[in-house]
Order: C-alpha cells, then sequence, then structure tokens
C-alpha cells in the first residue's frame, strides 16, 4: 500500500505543473454532471431552470467542489510554498542589480568558508587513511627533551612483539627514489615500510597482492605503487603487475597497485611507492637502537581503550628503557589516540572558521543592509497586502522565502567558487620535482558544511528585516510615515559602524598588499649575478647512481658536454656540480686558510661555499667575470690547481690587494686565484652576499653533475635532443630535467603567493566595504527622500542633493579610512620580514590605499546619490 | 460536516469500487446515483464529494478515466476499475465484512449475558 500512497504523492506532485488544463477538464466533468442531473430533472417533470437549481444544490456548490477537487489533484502546502518561491524569484529578477550583488556577496562568504573548510578537513580533521580509523593511533617516544615521533627498528619491532592492547604495529620511513620509465627519470617520494603495513592499515590492493606477512631480504626486491603514479606514469597498465620497474639503478618487481585515493600517511606529501623494510637497510643498521627513523602507528585490539593501551605501552617502554640504557634511558613510550590527535587539531581549526565565520558574518550584515534598505522601500506594498488581509505570518514567510532563495543561490554559487579555489592548489603549491599538495575534495560533510552556512546567513540576515517588517503599522505606513524612528536610529548607528569597520579594513588590507606587491616588484628587479632572460635548460645527471667510478664520471660527463655542445641551436654547454637558485643550491663548504691574510677572531681557517663549474661557465649563465679568465680545457685534473672567487671573497680578504696570482688553502689543497666573479645568488634572492669560490669542474670529480645549456631560443625539441644524445653516451645514467624559467619560479613562489593572497583579502575587503557603503547610503537616501523632498520644493538643485548624499558616503569613508590608516601603521610593522626594497611605512602606498578607498566609496554612494538627485519632489511630499 | 465527510471518505470510496464492480464503467453522476439506489434512497449523497474520491482512487491507480458518450449521447467522463482496483474491492470488502462482524458483536443486545 505504500507503493499505492508514493505513487498518488508523485501523482500530485505532477498536478502542481500544468494545471490549466487539469482545471479545465474537471470543469468540463462538472459541466456535464449538472447537465445529467438537469436532464433527469426535466424527465421527472421540473422545468429546466428548477432542474439546474436542484442540480446544483445537490452538487454542494460548484466553486466548492473544484476547490475540494484541487487540493486532492495537488499539495496544499507545496503549493503555497511554490508560490512564494514563484513570488520571491519573480522579486529578485525584478532588481536583477540587487540580486546580483546580494548572491555574489554570500557566494563570497560562503565560498571562502567551504574552501577554508576543506582544507581544514583535508589537513587536520580527516582521520587515517584506513578502515576503522577510530582505533589506530600514533606512537611517541617521550623524553626529557620532549616527544619524538621516530623509533628506532628495534625498539619498534620489540613493541610489536610483545604488546598484547594492540593488534598490530606498523612502521615506516619516507625516502626517495629515482624512477626511470623509458628515456626519462625522475624523483619518486617511497615510504619503506613494515610487511603488515596495509594489513595494519585494513586496505586491499586494487590490482595484485600485497607484502607477504614474513619478507626477507630478496635479491629481487618487490614495491607497491600508488594508483596515482601508476595512473601518471603507467597509463593505469594492468599488465604491470608481476613487471619490473627501474629505481635508483635497482629493478624491482611490480607486486600490487594500492587501492584509489590511498597516498601515504603523510598529510600534503603523497606516497608514490611503498617497499619493505628488510630490502633497504642492512640488518646491522635495523639492530641499532640509536638510530631512530621509523614512524610507528598500532591499531587497538576490539574493546580495548586508549587508557588501556597507554598503560601496557608503559610497562614496555620501561623494559626497554632498562634493558637497553645506552639508547633508550629515560625513554617512553605513549601513544596519541584519534581522539585526543582530533583534540590537539581542533584549536587551529577553530580559529581558522572563526576568522572565515567572520567574512561570512560581514558579507550577511552587508546583504542584511541590502535587504533592509529594499524592505524600507517595499513598506508600502507590504502594508498594502497586509490591508488586504495577508496574513503578518504569511508576509513573514515570503521574506523568509525571498532571503532563503538569495542563500541557496549564494550557497550553489559559493560551491563553485570554492571550487575553483580548491582548483588552484597546485598553482599554489612550490613548484617541486615530486608531486605534493593535500588531498582537496568537496565531499558529503563540505556539502552539509555549506548548507549549515547558508542556513544560517539567511537566519543571519533574513530574519531581522523579516521580523522589523512584519511589524509594520498599517496606518501609519500607508500614510508613508517611518515608524519606529528610535529603534532604526539605533541600528542606523550600528550598521554604521559596521561600515566604518569594513572600510578601515580593507585599508589595512589594500595597503598590505600594496607593500607586497611593491616587495615583489623590487625582489624581481635584484641582480642574481646571472642573466634570468636566458634559455637555459638543465639536466641533472647522476653516473654515481649507475655505478660509474669518478673517472668514468668525468669521462661521462665531458662527453655529453661535447655532444651537446655540437648540436645546432646550442649557444653553450658547461658542466657545474651545483646550480644557483635550486634545491641543491650549494650549502656545502669547504674550509679556507689564506696565506698572509689573518682571518676574523684569529681563526686559522673559515667555512665558505662553493661550486665546481666547467669552462664557459660564467658565460652560459651570464656572470661578468671582473679581473682574470674562466677555466679552460687546461685546467686538467694534472694540472695546477685553481679557483676563481667571488666579489665578496675578493674584497672581504685582499682589500686594495692584487687577487690575481693570491693563493688560498682549500681542504688542504692550495690553489691559485686566476678570475674573480661578480657576485651570484646561491640559496635565495634575499640573501646577502657572502664569499663565494669556484673550482674547476674536472679538479672536484664527483658521481653527480649538471649539464647546463644556453640555448638560441625556446625549442622543446632541442631538449629532447639533448636527453637523446646524453641516452647515447650512457643509458643508465637517471636525469631529470629543470629551465631557468622553472628556477626562476621556485625561487620567487613565497614572494608571489604573499601577493597573490594579501592581495586577494584586500581585494575582498575593498569589495565588501563597497557594498556595506552603498547599502548604508540607499538606506538612508530611502529614509530621508520626504526630507529631499521638501530640500527640492524648497530650492535645491539636483546638485546640492547629489552633494548632500555623496557627503554622507564620503564622510563615513574618510572616517573608515583614517582608522584604517592608523591601524595600518600599527599593523604593517608585524609584515616588515616579509618586504625586501619597501618600508612598512612607505608613505606612497599608504596614499594610494587610502585613495583607492575614498575614490571606490565615492563610487558606492554615486548611484543612491543619482537616486536621490531624481526624487521628484511632487510625489514624495504627496506621500504624506 | 466535517467529521461524518471524513468517515464518508472511506466508506464512500469502497462504495464507488464496489458499484463499479457491479455495474461496469459509470460517469460520475451515474455513480453517485446508483449509490444511492443500492443504499435504499437511505444515503443522501453531497454529489461533489464524490469527485476528490474518484480522483484519489484514479491516482492510487485503482481505477481510470475516459471521455466518452452517454446513453442520451451527452459528453461525460467514464470510471472503470484497473486489475488492481478489482483486488483492493475484494480485500477492502473482506476487510469491511470483518470490521462489521466483529463490531455488531459489540453492539447486539446482551442476551447471552
Amino acid at each position: 500500500m505504500p507503493m499505492r500512497k508514493l505513487r498518488a504523492l508523485w501523482i500530485r506532485i505532477r498536478g502542481m505543473i500544468g494545471r490549466q488544463s487539469d482545471d479545465e477538464d474537471f470543469a468540463a466533468e462538472l459541466e456535464s454532471h449538472v447537465d445529467l442531473h438537469t436532464e433527469d430533472g426535466v424527465r421527472a417533470g421540473l422545468s429546466p431552470e428548477e432542474a439546474r437549481r436542484q442540480a446544483l444544490i445537490r452538487l454542494g456548490g460548484v466553486e466548492q467542489t473544484r476547490q475540494a477537487y484541487r487540493e486532492r489533484r495537488t499539495l496544499p502546502c507545496m503549493e503555497t510554498l511554490s508560490q512564494d518561491i514563484r513570488f520571491g524569484l519573480r522579486v529578485l529578477r525584478n532588481n536583477p542589480a540587487y540580486s546580483a550583488v546580494a548572491v555574489l556577496t554570500l557566494a563570497l562568504g560562503i565560498g571562502i568558508n567551504s574552501a577554508v573548510f576543506t582544507v581544514a578537513q583535508a589537513a587536520l580533521l580527516r582521520s587515517w587513511p584506513a578502515k576503522d580509523p577510530s582505533r589506530l593511533a600514533r606512537l611517541i617516544s617521550t623524553t626529557p627533551q620532549g616527544q619524538e615521533i621516530n623509533f628506532s627498528f628495534a625498539d619498534y619491532r620489540d613493541l610489536a612483539e610483545q604488546t598484547k592492547s594492540l593488534e598490530g604495529i606498523l612502521a615506516f620511513n619516507r625516502r626517495t627514489k629515482i624512477l626511470r620509465v623509458g628515456v626519462e627519470s625522475r624523483p619518486v617520494l617511497d615510504d619503506v615500510v613494515s610487511p603488515n603495513y596495509f594489513s595494519v592499515l585494513g586496505l586491499g590492493p586494487q590490482l595484485g597482492r600485497f607484502f607477504p606477512a614474513e619478507s626477507t631480504s630478496e635479491s629481487h626486491p618487490s614495491v607497491v605503487i600508488s594508483d596515482s603514479l601508476w595512473h601518471r606514469v603507467f597509463n593505469a597498465d594492468r599488465s604491470l603487475v608481476g613487471k619490473e620497474i627501474w629505481l635508483t639503478n635497482r629493478p624491482f618487481t611490480v607486486l600490487a597497485v594500492a587501492p584509489p585515493g590511498f597516498r601515504g600517511l603523510q598529510r600534503g606529501v603523497p606516497t608514490d611507492l611503498w617497499l619493505p623494510i628488510a630490502n633497504e637497510y642492512s640488518g646491522q643498521e635495523l639492530a641499532d637502537r640509536k638510530n631512530r627513523e621509523f614512524e610507528v602507528i598500532g591499531r587497538l585490539r576490539p574493546g580495548v581503550t586508549a587508557e588501556g593501551a597507554q598503560t601496557e605501552l608503559d610497562v614496555l617502554g620501561r623494559r626497554l628503557s632498562s634493558a637497553f640504557p645506552a639508547a633508550d634511558k629515560a625513554r617512553n613510550v605513549a601513544l596519541i589516540s584519534e581522539r585526543e590527535r582530533l583534540r590537539e587539531v581542533m584549536a587551529p581549526t577553530l580559529f581558522l572558521l572563526t576568522v572565515v565565520g567572520l567574512v561570512l558574518l560581514i558579507c550577511c550584515a552587508n546583504v542584511a543592509g541590502l535587504v533592509l534598505a529594499r524592505a524600507d522601500s517595499r513598506r508600502k506594498e507590504f502594508a498594502m497586502r497586509l490591508a488586504l488581509g495577508a496574513g503578518r505570518v504569511h508576509l513573514m514567510r515570503q521574506l523568509l522565502t525571498e532571503s532563503a532563495l538569495l542563500a541557496l543561490l549564494g550557497a550553489g554559487l559559493g560551491l563553485l567558487f570554492a571550487y575553483g579555489l580548491l582548483r588552484l592548489e597546485p598553482v599554489l603549491m612550490p613548484p617541486a620535482e615530486v608531486e605534493i599538495g593535500l588531498d582537496l575534495h568537496l565531499d558529503a560533510s563540505v556539502l552539509v558544511f555549506t548548507g549549515a552556512a547558508a542556513l544560517l546567513s539567511v537566519l543571519v540576515f533574513g530574519l531581522m528585516p523579516a521580523i522589523q517588517t512584519s511589524k509594520i503599522s498599517l496606518v501609519s505606513a500607508i500614510k508613508g510615515e517611518k515608524t519606529g524612528m528610535v529603534r532604526s536610529v539605533q541600528r542606523w548607528t550600528m550598521r554604521n559602524g559596521i561600515v566604518l569597520v569594513e572600510i578601515a579594513l580593507s585599508v589595512v588590507l589594500l595597503t598590505a598588499s600594496g607593500l607586497v606587491v611593491r616587495s615583489l616588484l623590487f625582489s624581481q628587479s635584484l641582480p642574481l649575478g646571472f642573466d634570468r632572460q636566458r634559455h637555459l635548460i638543465y639536466f641533472d645527471l647522476l653516473p654515481g647512481v649507475a655505478g660509474h667510478n669518478p673517472q668514468h664520471s668525468a669521462a661521462f660527463f665531458s662527453q655529453v658536454r661535447d655532444k651537446a655542445a655540437a648540436l645546432p641551436g646550442v649557444r653553450h654547454a658547461t658542466l657545474a656540480r651545483r646550480v644557483l637558485l635550486s634545491e641543491s643550491g650549494g650549502g656545502t663548504q669547504q674550509r679556507v686558510s689564506i696565506p698572509g691574510v689573518e682571518l676574523p677572531q684569529g681563526q686559522l681557517s673559515v667555512p665558505i661555499k662553493f661550486d665546481a663549474v666547467d669552462g664557459n661557465y660564467f658565460r652560459a649563465i651570464g656572470t661578468s667575470l671582473i679581473e682574470g679568465r674562466e677555466f679552460n680545457s687546461g685546467d686538467s685534473p694534472s694540472a695546477s690547481p685553481v679557483v676563481i672567487v667571488s666579489r665578496t671573497m675578493a674584497e672581504r680578504f685582499w682589500p686594495n690587494k692584487q687577487v690575481l696570482g693570491s693563493e688560498i688553502v682549500a681542504d688542504g689543497v692550495a690553489r691559485q686565484i686566476v678570475g674573480v666573479a661578480e657576485d651570484a645568488k646561491i640559496n635565495s634572492v634575499h640573501e646577502t652576499s657572502e664569499p663565494y669560490m669556484y673550482f674547476p669542474f674536472a679538479q672536484l670529480p664527483g658521481g653527480e653533475g649538471t649539464l647546463i645549456v644556453e640555448a638560441e631560443d625556446n625549442t622543446p625539441a632541442l631538449t629532447g635532443r639533448i636527453l637523446s644524445e646524453i641516452q647515447r653516451v650512457d643509458r643508465n645514467v637517471p636525469v631529470s630535467i629543470r629551465t631557468l624559467r622553472y628556477l626562476m619560479q621556485q625561487a620567487f613562489w613565497a614572494d608571489q603567493i604573499a601577493a597573490g593572497f594579501v592581495g586577494a583579502l584586500g581585494a575582498l575587503g575593498i569589495f565588501l566595504g563597497t557594498i556595506g557603503l552603498y547599502g548604508v547610503v540607499a538606506f538612508t537616501v530611502s529614509r530621508r527622500s520626504r526630507e529631499i523632498g521638501i530640500r527640492m520644493a524648497l530650492g535645491a538643485e539636483k546638485g546640492d542633493i547629489m552633494r548632500l548624499v555623496l557627503g554622507h558616503g564620503l564622510a563615513l569613508a574618510a572616517v573608515g579610512a583614517a582608522i584604517g590608516l592608523i591601524a595600518s601603521f600599527a599593523v604593517m610593522r608585524f609584515l616588515s620580514t616579509l618586504l625586501f626594497g619597501v618600508r612598512p611605512t612607505d608613505p606612497l602606498t599608504f596614499t594610494c590605499s587610502s585613495a583607492l578607498v575614498i575614490l571606490v566609496a565615492l563610487a558606492a554612494s554615486w548611484i543612491p546619490a543619482r537616486r536621490a538627485a531624481s526624487i521628484d519632489p511632487m510625489q514624495s511630499l504627496r506621500m504624506e | 460536516m466535517g467529521e461524518k465527510s471524513d468517515v464518508w471518505q472511506g466508506t464512500l470510496a469502497l462504495m464507488a469500487l464496489r458499484t463499479l464492480e457491479t455495474m461496469g464503467r459509470q460517469h460520475g453522476y451515474g455513480l453517485a446515483r446508483r449509490i444511492e439506489q443500492t443504499s435504499g434512497d437511505r444515503l443522501q449523497l453531497n454529489y461533489g464529494t464524490l469527485y476528490p474520491a474518484l480522483l484519489k482512487l484514479e491516482q492510487e491507480g485503482f481505477i481510470r478515466s475516459h471521455w466518452g458518450l452517454s446513453e442520451n449521447n451527452r459528453k461525460a467522463k467514464f470510471y472503470a476499475l484497473t486489475k488492481a482496483g478489482q483486488r483492493h474491492v475484494k480485500k477492502a470488502a473482506k476487510e469491511w465484512e470483518e470490521t462489521t462482524s466483529i463490531l455488531a458483536r459489540f453492539l447486539a443486545p446482551a442476551e447471552e449475558a
């Protein structure tokens, strides 16, 4: 029977549309009923009129019957709702500017909230990516110095063997490997894991099988790859399981593909592969209790509480500590349950959500302002409807429906906006050779959150106008009197306050973004010591990994350099041990002593960073030589050791002296200075120059280096040709490719993100401030329309009225901007660590931001001012 | 009237279904008259109440309707039982008999006591 009821319900819902023809159909049926009845009456001897009269009486009234029929055909409550919605939509459509601004404002507020909630969810709230994650708990090691998350393998193994409250404990450690597919090599992130890793997590493979329970070192080690790597690199090839892949020049057999979406246990840094511990460490390394490398996660046995497990781990930890005092003295083991973890992340989550919640609140205040301004101009409409018999409840419901429609549209658009924001994530992450980033997606919990945010906004911005309106006093409203003057004055000042805060805030944010943008421009104009416009391609080569000894490596390097230099389109080809401004930018140092030069504080030697470069290096990257010569083929391993020093090094140790020909001793090798090069940025764009030195590439043999090619123009084909030349020399050497463009992106990433982020906040601030100001000014204009009418009747010109309204907007903006400027002075010094080449009190930026805000305020007041000036005095006075 | 008509809605539907079962297809007016006749004119129907009841039965799939011509060549909407309706009449009639017989025992004069 419920099926029948459902069927009936469905038909009734359908009945709400296309009712016109149904109504006509029933009218015809009733008509035929009355005709049939009348006919019978006539046959029984009544006059036609009398027969028809009786038929209608027996029917019980045509209208009543129709009403009863209609109610049965559709759902009456839905009927009114759909009526309200249709009316609301019409109201919104009739005021497109108002609706668009309100919806956009809400969409911004809700969208930002949803996006931040998604980030908080991914970064903080989401549980372990495992089955029944509430039973998983991280084990940590407590020491007198604090807590550590890493354990030695031996301690881990003892804990795993002895625990009874945990049904399984897994260990893992993050490493990187180089994956070679075809001719290309790329770095990948791997987790070295205990064999029970997947079974403790309760995960099954999507292809193949996971590690056997007891795995020992194998000659042909096995590997599990992530779903993401499987798709990215292997095109989801189902026949991959059982095949070999090459990792850092060893073959591994692919055992399985991890389930889709599983990215390992570290948030933000997804794992590409999993390898069993036994293959990656020697027995000696694993036995060393001081070698703490492994993170440890345990699964509580069903029914065992975290407290119970903690008691047992306490005993086990003390046992370890007394059994192995050399490594584990004063250490103990603690457990962080999922509930405890959630409690710990609650504070940052709440902080984040409060901040964006405030943004939503400001958005709501703005929309409430707009709704009130409109409700005020609709007072007569409402009063008229009340007078015509609409209930106050109905009026409130109607207004709330309109607000709910706004919120619904806002939430929909907000979700789209949030989706767009989340799609930006890869752009916002620092450029890196491995894939990093949080697992961000809009899931059901985000939808629920968005819904709640929208509902909350309706309550905040919709309820007050609705209540206010339903209190309209009939007579005075129709007469055009403004009721509740005292109340509305209070409201007015509170709303002025909100607008002042918004304007002040937007001045602060604009000032901040101005400063950050100027700092970025300054950074980008800084001399780097080399030419950032050149088409430089870097081929990072690791012949050492391929098993070459230093002599072989040296031969390999000079071969690829010569091959590359001979290609058409190549201007210069050179070699370097390290690349400026890259991750491997050169932190290593050699201790240098200088005969005949007094070192600071009487030290015998000082540490100085260095690079090893080949001939043509300075010419290729565009660093100028101040004195002397570049290296050349004469600077061979057997020739006398030489060095080129940086300008800062020359000025520091040989002020006003002859540098060329002087001698230094670096790592026990005496070297003669043959040149002085301009300073270049080594690790960061913002570093101050420090002494730096260059050795001939050939005189510092090693298993790694970079082939640097200066191309004539930006042609990707050249990269491919050079790569195949390298492969032809030795196809076992791992290669990864970078460009100068990429390095520059990496180097300026932090500045760009800061500028983008603060700039976006500034734009948001000024947008909200504008809406708020517009709402207040428009509201005042509608409130004062009678006064304006009187002024005009008394001879005020349109220009006077415009000035009056603009003056009001400008006064608000000026006060807000003044507050904002004072606040900026106080706040900007916190930015000083982010700023380069611009002072936190830069007067130009301060002037510009406040001028911009005032200008925008002028524009926001312009529309209501125009409306005020176009008031017809006769009409506004007739309202009396 | 309100309370009474509520009670009638249920029984009226059964009467209409039963009448359609015995008489075959009928238009609304004919159905109303027939119900009155069957009751021995003890029922005075407000004819208007019949139509929402018929609509409900149609929505539930027990009857279907189509326009046709009456015996006097007048256009009228005819109602007929569906398969589901036929099953439903049997079931509902049985349930109703059950109910009335139980109720009859309660309302019978207390002779046996």
